[in-house]
């Protein structure tokens, strides 16, 4: 790699920056047909609660148009939807499979009418300025290339008044704490990942970005400098994961 | 969805299609029914639609001669 080469982090591995979407790709088209299953066993559940909190939260409203980035197979759109009927979702990923996978479950229900499915890139999204009432990105933001360009993004589509909603595997407060949730995400989960999907590496990038991604109130800045107002987080399950909120004004 | 549209019309929502702009340029796009592709004249490129779903990434996208 030349060294003037701009770069970036997948999982520990330093790579060229044109290099990582392919390789997150890599990792999602791998596990597409599996995702859902392996995120229920990886958490024992536990990311249904997150996701229910983060609805809590948003506060669905019929009428919202939320753009669901990263959003894959479609969980946090269906669970939006549920909760404002009348509400329409794109949901926006860079790896189609996930977003086939995801449709065979709109296809079966009422859902369909107020789903669209869209390849893109968070870094440039394939929608006007100004036009959607929630962003939200759910374990999805730690795979961006480049983060930073990627909330710009989130700030340009939304309307003024809308709201940028984050969930993402975060950093625990506890020293003593983490160092147990290392030992386990380390040794267990690309093992148990293997048993499931047969993909033992893809389940290594996973725990290798979770640790890498920066902690609340790095990423909290970050959101800041992005033009997001009124801009705050709340943890979950003592900062395994975190919420972040914040406001186009 | 609408009913101005022929009914041969691919499983593909027009009202999506409008909602759509270039990633590149964030000019506005030409549907071509054809060959179901979504054409950015600005950027010189067409994104394909994959079994109804567009693919709205630069590198997926078929480069238009001048």
């Amino acid at each position: 790699m030349a060294e003037n080469e701009q770069t970036t982090h997948f999982g520990f591995q330093t790579v060229a920056e044109d290099q990582k979407a392919g390789m997150v790709h890599g990792v999602f088209t791998s596990v597409a047909s599996k995702y859902d299953i392996m995120n229920d066993v990886m958490s024992a559940g536990i990311h249904r609660i997150w996701k229910e909190a983060m609805m809590d939260w948003l506060a669905p409203r019929p009428g919202q148009r939320l753009l669901d980035v990263a959003g894959g197979t479609g969980d946090v759109s269906f669970r939006f939807l549920e909760r404002a009927p009348g509400a329409d979702a794109v949901v926006c990923d860079l790896t189609e499979s996930m977003l086939v996978e995801g449709r065979k479950r709109a296809d079966a229900g009422k859902l369909a009418d107020h789903l669209d499915w869209v390849v893109g890139d968070a870094m440039a999204l394939p929608f006007e300025s100004g036009s959607f009432d929630v962003y939200t990105i759910s374990f999805g933001i730690r795979n961006v290339t480049r983060v930073q360009d990627a909330l710009k993004e989130a700030f340009r589509v939304l309307r003024p008044g809308g709201r940028l909603m984050v969930l993402e595997f975060s950093q625990l407060p506890n020293p003593a704490m983490q160092k147990a949730y290392d030992l386990y995400s380390f040794n267990v989960i690309p093992q148990m990942g293997k048993m499931i999907t047969g993909d033992r590496d893809s389940y290594q990038y996973l725990v290798e970005s979770i640790r890498q991604f920066p902690d609340q109130e790095t990423f909290a800045a970050m959101i800041r400098k992005a033009g997001f107002e009124n801009v705050k987080y709340r943890n979950l399950s003592l900062g395994i994961a975190a919420l972040h909120s914040g406001w186009k004004i | 969805m609408s009913n101005d549209t022929v009914d041969n019309a691919p499983v593909y929502d027009r009202k999506m299609l409008e909602a759509l702009v270039c990633p590149h340029t964030q000019g506005t796009l030409r549907y071509d029914a054809e060959r179901q592709e979504l054409v950015s004249p600005g950027a010189k490129l067409a994104y394909p639609i994959r079994n109804g779903i567009p693919v709205m990434l630069v590198d997926e996208a078929r480069r238009l001669e001048e």
